[in-house]
């Protein structure tokens, strides 16, 4: 069976979170790699955890999915989860990027 | 401009302050999300792949300098420092907190905006023609009447919960430039054969997404007294017979593709024959009263020549060029529209910064009476424009990255945002326009090519309107791998039609050069220069593209 993390979005800020375990007490992070994996606790234990956070309003939606470890860490095995670990995959625009660009 | 009355003001005020509650109720865990979501979509507030986003209403792409400074504060203070238009002449924020949107809200309630039906099945934003007003080709201005469907429509009770959502778009031009065929219902403004009366031709049951269909004219000329009774005769029928049971089943597309087309005209006709003498009948003083919103500015009475701007268009090819792409003749002499392109090789379609934002607000003060408008194939119009500025407005527009020659041309690209963003999205849309961007980012090339769109979505969903483009592009995921489907001898315009697949996808790396083989069969067939690339495929037919796509 495939390693698992949960995942789902911060209320407040909508970001993408992960969950991560620590002697039992959740808490979320927005780095893929700190997530906790199906191998370190039961997915039980994290399913439960992610329920009581999304009850304790800290997240929306919580779901479970597939990941690899890696050399470079926790990788996500779906491209639309690998964008959510990593972010947009294009440069978001910026000002100063114009402004670079124009010196250059 | 429409201006908001009092009493607007006070709804919006309301409206907000409701909101705030929502959303402090929300966290305080006092509603649960499912309760939530329904509240926070009223407000066109969506959770996408990365953060929540908002979207807000530009009724008919028409904006005011001041709002548009509203929308860069916003972008700067409360998101990543950039927004989005859409193609529904919308604008997006990828990046708002919960916690920030009802602050954003009352931002832009102090400009007369807001987020209200900009999701949900209810009816959206009223669509319109960019150059409305303005245009030379126009019968009569179509504003008036958009912004009675958005008075009507705005908080109907009857229309809160349809069967699915639903779009609405009006052109008054002989040529369309606001897609009608492709929405829910679709006016166009036409003049009476028997009188000089102006009316509307009436389409119902186009969509794109999944099913793509070209609306059906149930009516080859309404009575423009008769718009608002006619529209609610309309939405009754489909509210009482749309298909409720399957989301995918459920635009008015379908309902009027199997009731069929004679059976659903006779429904509405039925329906309409009991409202048609009521309260939304329209008068003369209806008319005066929401025409005086949109008279024509004091236009300056100005030659349709200047000596500096001749001089500059010969001596100055890169000007020549700009001129030659992204103006357009204005129905005043001595004035022009100009198209601000969005579409750069450096930043996504559509995607405009906050500086850029406060800019095209001063240049608009500047240069064209205070007004913008947004275009559905995402970019904006400066629709007032002296002659004589063009030169200085160009030397303005090139610093900000906003003077792209590419107007209508192969790298004035519509792309939704894509797997980058959209929970929805199966495929990345954003990389594949800046690829072909990049490839073919060549005036001389674009320009030989001439009239020809590209279009890219990143699902089934057809956010980018690939269906009705010359060359579409869809994006979706196959066994784990983003492929890229063709479609070719779309159209949006006034000669609408549904693309048609090519063949089997393409992935990501091959997806620019099939692109390219497409438009070498389109050079290399072509009779003449003027034979645009959608006259030499319905010529043709798909033989040839297939033949060199596929061998």
């Amino acid at each position: 069976m495939a390693l698992q993390v949960y995942t789902a979005s911060l209320l407040k800020e909508g970001l993408v979170a992960y969950l991560a375990l620590e002697n039992g007490r959740p808490s979320w992070t927005s780095d893929i790699h700190q997530a906790t994996v199906s191998e370190m606790a039961t997915l039980d234990d994290l399913k439960q955890a992610a329920e009581q956070s999304e009850q304790d309003n800290i997240i929306v939606a919580p779901y479970a999915i597939d990941v690899l470890k890696t050399e470079n860490g926790i990788v996500a095995t779906t491209k639309r989860e690998q964008i959510r670990a990593e972010g947009p995959t294009i440069e978001l625009p910026q000002d100063t990027t114009r402004e670079s660009r124009q010196a250059a | 401009m429409y201006k908001y009355s009092e009493q607007d003001h006070q709804l919006l005020l309301e409206r907000v302050s409701q909101f705030r509650g929502q959303v402090d109720r929300r966290l305080k865990g006092e509603l649960s999300e499912e309760e939530f979501k329904h509240q926070r979509l009223r407000n066109g507030l969506y959770l996408q792949l990365h953060a929540y986003m908002l979207r807000v209403a530009i009724p008919y792409g028409l904006l005011s300098s001041e709002q548009m400074r509203t929308l860069a504060h916003i972008a700067r203070k409360y998101d990543k420092g950039y927004g989005h238009f859409s193609t529904r002449q919308n604008i997006q924020y990828n990046w708002p907190k919960l916690e920030d949107v009802p602050d954003i809200l009352d931002d832009l309630a102090k400009v007369e905006m807001h987020a209200i039906q900009t999701s949900g099945n209810c009816i959206r934003n009223t669509t319109s023609d960019p150059l409305a007003g303005v245009a030379r080709d126009e019968i009569e201005d179509p504003r008036p009447y958009c912004e009675l469907i958005r008075q009507w429509s705005t908080f109907h009770p009857e229309f809160n919960f349809l069967p699915r959502k639903f779009k609405i778009a009006v052109s008054g031009a002989t040529h369309d430039r606001a897609a009608v065929a492709v929405h829910d219902i679709g006016l166009r403004l036409v003049k009476s054969e028997t009188s000089e009366e102006t009316g509307f031709e009436v389409y119902v049951g186009g969509g794109l997404g999944r099913t793509p269909m070209l609306g059906k004219i149930i009516r080859k000329y309404l009575p423009k007294q008769d718009m608002l009774t006619y529209l609610e005769a309309i939405l009754r029928v489909y509210n009482m017979l749309g298909r409720r049971d399957n989301i995918y089943k459920a635009r008015i597309k379908i309902l009027v593709h199997e009731t069929g087309e004679e059976r659903f005209r006779e429904l509405v006709e039925t329906e309409w024959e009991k409202i048609k003498a009521g309260g939304l009948f329209l008068r003369d003083e209806d008319f005066n009263w929401v025409k005086g919103f949109f008279n024509d500015p004091v236009y300056e009475s100005l030659p349709d020549s200047d000596a500096d701007f001749e001089n500059l268009m010969l001596s100055n090819a890169e000007f020549a060029r700009w001129v030659d792409k992204n103006i357009e003749l204005h129905k005043q002499s001595g004035y022009r529209i100009v198209y601000l392109s969005l579409k750069t090789a450096h930043q996504p379609p559509g995607d405009v910064t906050a500086d850029q934002m406060d800019a095209i607000a001063d240049l608009a003060d500047k240069y064209s009476l205070g007004h913008i408008r947004t275009t559905h194939r995402q970019n904006l119009v400066l629709s007032d424009v002296p002659l004589k500025d063009l030169p200085a407005l160009w030397e303005e527009l090139k610093a900000l990255d906003l003077a792209t020659p590419n107007y209508n041309h192969v790298t004035d690209i519509i792309s939704c945002p894509g797997l980058d963003y959209c929970a929805l999205a199966t495929a990345r849309s954003i990389p594949i326009s800046q690829a072909i961007t990049a490839r073919f980012d060549d005036y001389d090339f674009i320009n030989d090519l001439g009239d020809v769109s590209i279009n890219i979505s990143g699902c089934i969903n057809a956010c980018g309107h690939h269906h009705v483009a010359n060359i579409g592009i869809l994006g979706v995921n196959k066994k784990g791998t983003e492929v890229y489907q063709l479609t070719l001898g779309g159209s949006a315009r006034e000669d609408a039609a549904i693309g048609k697949i090519i063949g089997p996808a393409f992935e990501a790396d091959e997806i620019v050069d099939a692109v390219g083989k497409v438009l070498a069969v389109y050079l290399e067939s072509r009779e003449e220069p003027e034979e645009t690339f959608l006259m030499t495929y319905r010529r043709l037919g798909q033989a040839p593209f297939k033949e060199r796509l596929y061998g």
